[in-house]
């Protein structure tokens, strides 16, 4: 190691410790500036030896014990007790410099904290990356046979590096981040399977994985919110897991493979709105992911920013729901438009936002719902600006509402999967039945408004809901029970009881 | 050992690794609501056939004859299950016994009183032993063996000798002299409990993988081929996992402790192979043989093919030479119920009476098998290691077909920073201990 190179890093260690009262241990340090531990020794001990006084010194004595049975012994000690400990010792006994800092803690574990936030550090980077911690290379063992599966595929750890390779102001690792990132924005286009595979992202974040979807699996959802933007063309062709072969048969099949993950735990809603909108958009347009824009960093927070936004959104319309179960049969309309504009699956999600209760196989709305309830808020405006932006697609527009054109965009260019998944809703009413009763129920929400949606859409929308008009009503004619649900009147009759208060019919119809 | 060309690098040794855990793994069992008399029964055939063997070289002229078929005042052998009655083992009968006699104080951690008597069961029936060769401080429920003597006027069967099983055969050591190769021995790690010490566990790590320690020391390391840990990896707070729910705090409270253990693991997988088995503390099932710790717990470590999850018990074998151990509950118990001089004699009596846990299912915690018994010692091991005990300790003990164990009790890391360091070539043991005293 050069010369200055090392009077430059003795410097540092030394305003590190003085100024920052951090604890600079000989593995901290040959993390932190990719040296060997050996290196890093050494030249902990230059720094001893150079600058005396004002610091404490941790050693670390190393050799067999005096006594019957033989037992080799490693131990920390401070600097004044050295010599004392050293008589333990049977024969000759390694002393190295353990650690420097200020002052020696009376809790020995503090001296490890530093070390090991920057392990943790190291641990939660990506799987892909193979940094000095999962490799092992600052050690002065080489073990050749340690394998680690990444994807499937085994990267061979690197031997230890001897010399410093890399310079010293380098601080967090990774040289090979960049180049690896790169390197896996193509990789995983293929990636981008159904939600139930971001999901596993996250509630498992398995290492290993033997099928092509878990493969995947392995990296964490920031990878993938990165990589979302830019292979979203290639991810629509490359589905395969879940979904079925083709793009828009994998569409249709990502919208049945959607209740998939209904084992999965509930998550962080964040996430997976992330996640449904990220591969949502991905699919819409090729606007979407060249607006994007090729900055990975950038990706992520316009991703961020646009899910979260497009949360608010649902939360709009989840109060929607409410209100359109009680009140007036305008709403359905507004809500229509966003179903339309939106998957199936996204619709009959925001239905079960307001089922608290069941978790039916749409568990992703569920989590959308928990998080995302807010007060009521006057959202008609705001419905109508969603209404009005058409195509634009890009989610550039500050206000939350701007997501919605997103989706509408989406739902337009990918033809709807309407026909194929259920169009009804569940949705919690309140009324007072005929017996004066105040009744919770949940309902079954469905077809009655989207038929009616489908009407109204027609009259406000033009492109959008052209296509999904004909979808709407086709479902809608066949299930008429449910239309009389939705109108709000007085008598109804729900489909769906409340499961506490049994239907007298059905004890003659059981007979 | 290997000095490479490059500078300062040294190669770790290696060594060739087959697991026997089929045995203990609950793949292909299925439970259809069985009790435990199956494999009391499997138990009983399983070593009645060894022990007629070696009865007819023990006592040739002596009927063997089953317990029904006592006669009085003939000598005769009889084999069977041991059961001791014990006064003191807590029994849920007592609770609904109308009278509520006073019942002499219990020391919870063991259960023997002088009135102990012992029984030998077969499947015709039972008879209660008498005699002073035969101690019931020395046995517990759940051991077959065979008995010579005769029947009293009382009804008692009198003994005159004892067989045991004896050590089961062993395959041979291999005796070429090769290099010193090492296998590490640690457990009770009790990572994220409040009285584990970080530092000497990260300690532990440096050394081992060769971090820690000048160019002597590191080729020490170096040799270091294989590391076990013998459970009580990780230490939640027992007051957590009371079966209520948490709230988000102590999820976190729980779910640290395992992600703190999978770095470090992670640590040790990326430089030599490493097997963790699952201990009583360990989010694991509670019933032996413990499956292995779910690969989703370690989804950093789990990724090398250095890390293997193991069952408890645990046997494998090392360059032809195999290795049994367990995560300590079966000597734990046996320390509840009878009486030794330390723990390497209770090791001791389990290799010769050739079951690993005799008193499962009976106050051990056991899977219902209904065909086989997969605790019993099939094949001698040449190094028999015990997880969790309170200090490090080891024999060698010898059997009488030449047999060569070395037993070997591995104390808690957490509370002693104790690791125990096996040498391949001669089976010789020594301490790895580890300190950060820094207090005057």
């Amino acid at each position: 190691m050069a010369q200055t190179q090392t009077l430059a890093l003795v410097e540092e260690i030394e305003s590190l410790v003085s100024d920052k009262l951090q604890v600079v241990s000989y593995k901290w340090l040959s993390r932190n500036y990719m040296i060997s531990s050996n290196e890093a020794k050494r030249l902990l001990q230059e720094f001893v030896e150079k600058h005396d006084g004002g610091l404490e010194v941790v050693y670390a004595l190393s050799g067999w014990l005096k006594g019957s049975h033989p037992s080799y012994h490693i131990r920390l000690v401070t600097g004044p007790k050295l010599a004392e400990a050293q008589q333990e010792f049977d024969g000759n006994c390694s002393i190295q410099v353990y650690s420097v800092q200020a002052s020696i803690p009376k809790d020995p574990a503090v001296l490890w904290n530093a070390e090991f936030i920057q392990a943790e550090e190291l641990f939660k980077q990506p799987w892909s990356v193979d940094n000095c911690l999962r490799d092992n290379r600052f050690c002065g063992i080489s073990s050749s046979f340690v394998q680690r599966n990444v994807d499937g595929m085994p990267v061979v750890a690197a031997t230890p590096l001897t010399k410093a390779s890399v310079g010293i102001g380098q601080t967090k690792m990774n040289v090979l981040q960049p180049q690896k990132n790169i390197a896996h924005d193509t990789i995983p286009r293929a990636d981008l399977k159904s939600e139930d595979v971001v999901k596993d992202v996250k509630s498992e974040s398995n290492g290993t994985g033997s099928t092509g979807v878990h493969d995947q699996v392995n990296k964490p959802s920031e990878d993938k919110e990165k990589v979302v933007p830019a292979g979203k063309k290639k991810a629509q062709s490359d589905k395969s897991g879940s979904s079925t072969g083709g793009s828009l048969a994998s569409f249709w099949g990502r919208a049945s493979a959607k209740p998939k993950p209904s084992s999965v735990p509930v998550e962080s809603s964040n996430t997976v709105s992330n996640h449904n909108v990220a591969t949502e958009d991905a699919q819409a347009s090729a606007r979407e992911a060249d607006g994007s824009g090729d900055d990975d960093n950038q990706d992520v927070t316009v991703r961020r920013s646009s899910n979260r936004k497009r949360r608010v959104v649902f939360d709009l319309s989840d109060e929607d729901e409410d209100v359109v179960s009680l009140s007036s049969p305008e709403l359905p309309k507004k809500q229509s438009s966003q179903d339309s504009k939106q998957k199936d699956n996204k619709s009959s999600e925001k239905a079960t936002l307001n089922s608290d209760t069941k978790r039916e196989n749409k568990p992703m709305a569920k989590e959308e719902k928990s998080s995302d309830k807010k007060a009521n808020q006057p959202f008609q405006e705001e419905l109508s600006v969603i209404n009005k932006c058409t195509n634009n697609g890009k989610s550039s527009s500050e206000k939350p509402q701007s997501c919605a054109p997103d989706i509408s965009v989406n739902k337009d260019s990918t033809k709807n999967a309407a026909p194929g998944s259920p169009k009804r809703r569940k949705v919690m009413k309140t009324r007072i039945d005929e017996r004066g009763r105040e009744v919770t129920e949940v309902v079954w929400e469905g077809e009655e408004t989207e038929a009616k949606k489908a009407d109204k859409v027609a009259t406000k929308k033009s492109e959008n809901n052209v296509s999904t008009n004909s979808v709407n009503s086709g479902p809608a004619t066949k299930k008429t029970p449910a239309v009389a649900n939705t109108t709000g009147k007085g008598s109804k009759k729900t489909v769906n009881k409340d499961p506490k208060q049994g239907n007298i019919l059905s004890f003659f119809k059981r007979v | 050992m290997g000095m490479d060309s490059e500078k300062n690098s040294l190669c770790r040794l290696q060594c060739s690794y087959a697991s026997l855990d089929e045995a203990f793994e609950i793949g292909k069992e299925t439970y259809r609501g069985q009790q435990y008399s199956q494999i009391y029964f499997a138990r009983l055939h399983l070593m009645r056939t060894l022990l007629y063997s070696l009865v007819s070289q023990w006592k040739p002229q002596t009927p063997v004859c089953t317990v029904l078929g006592l006669e009085q005042g003939k000598e005769c052998v009889i084999v069977g299950t041991l059961y001791k009655h014990m006064k003191l083992k807590p029994c849920i009968l007592d609770e609904y016994s109308k009278e509520r006699s006073a019942v002499p104080l219990v020391r919870p951690h063991n259960f023997m009183h002088d009135d102990d008597y012992l029984v030998l069961e077969d499947e015709s029936g039972r008879v209660k032993l008498g005699g002073d060769l035969i101690s019931p401080s020395v046995f517990v429920t759940g051991i077959v063996v065979a008995l010579h003597g005769k029947e009293t006027g009382a009804g008692d069967f009198s003994v005159l000798e004892v067989l045991e099983a004896g050590l089961p055969p062993q395959i041979e050591f291999p005796l070429k002299s090769r290099e010193d190769k090492y296998i590490v021995l640690v457990s009770g790690l009790n990572v994220g409990s409040s009285d584990s010490n970080p530092l000497q566990l990260q300690l532990f790590i440096d050394h081992i993988t060769g971090h820690l320690g000048d160019e002597k020391e590191q080729s020490i390391a170096s040799q270091i081929v294989h590391v076990v840990i013998a459970g009580n990896s990780i230490g939640i707070p027992r007051g957590l996992v009371n079966g209520q729910n948490l709230a988000s705090k102590d999820l976190s409270r729980i779910a640290e402790p395992i992600k703190e253990l999978d770095i470090l693991l992670n640590q040790i997988a990326a430089g030599l192979p490493l097997d963790i088995m699952p201990g009583p503390n360990d989010p694991a099932n509670f019933s032996l043989p413990q499956q292995p710790l779910h690969r989703c717990l370690f989804p950093g470590s789990a990724a090398y093919n250095t890390f293997r999850s193991c069952t408890n018990p645990h046997s494998f074998e090392i360059d032809n030479i195999r290795f049994l151990g367990t995560s300590g509950q079966n000597v734990d118990d046996l320390e509840k119920y009878s009486d030794a001089k330390d723990k390497l004699e209770f090791m001791e009596r389990t290799l010769r009476w050739r079951h690993l846990a005799p008193t499962a299912p009976n106050t051990l915690g056991c899977y219902p098998y209904t065909d086989s018994d997969p605790f019993f010692i099939e094949s001698c091991p040449h190094v028999y290691f015990v997880g969790n005990q309170d200090k490090y300790e080891s024999r060698v003990i010898k059997g009488s077909e030449g047999q060569f164990v070395r037993l070997i009790s591995v104390p808690k890391f957490s509370e002693s920073g104790v690791a125990v360091v096996v040498n391949l070539r001669d089976l010789e043991c020594h301490a790895l201990s580890f300190g950060t005293q820094f207090s005057s």
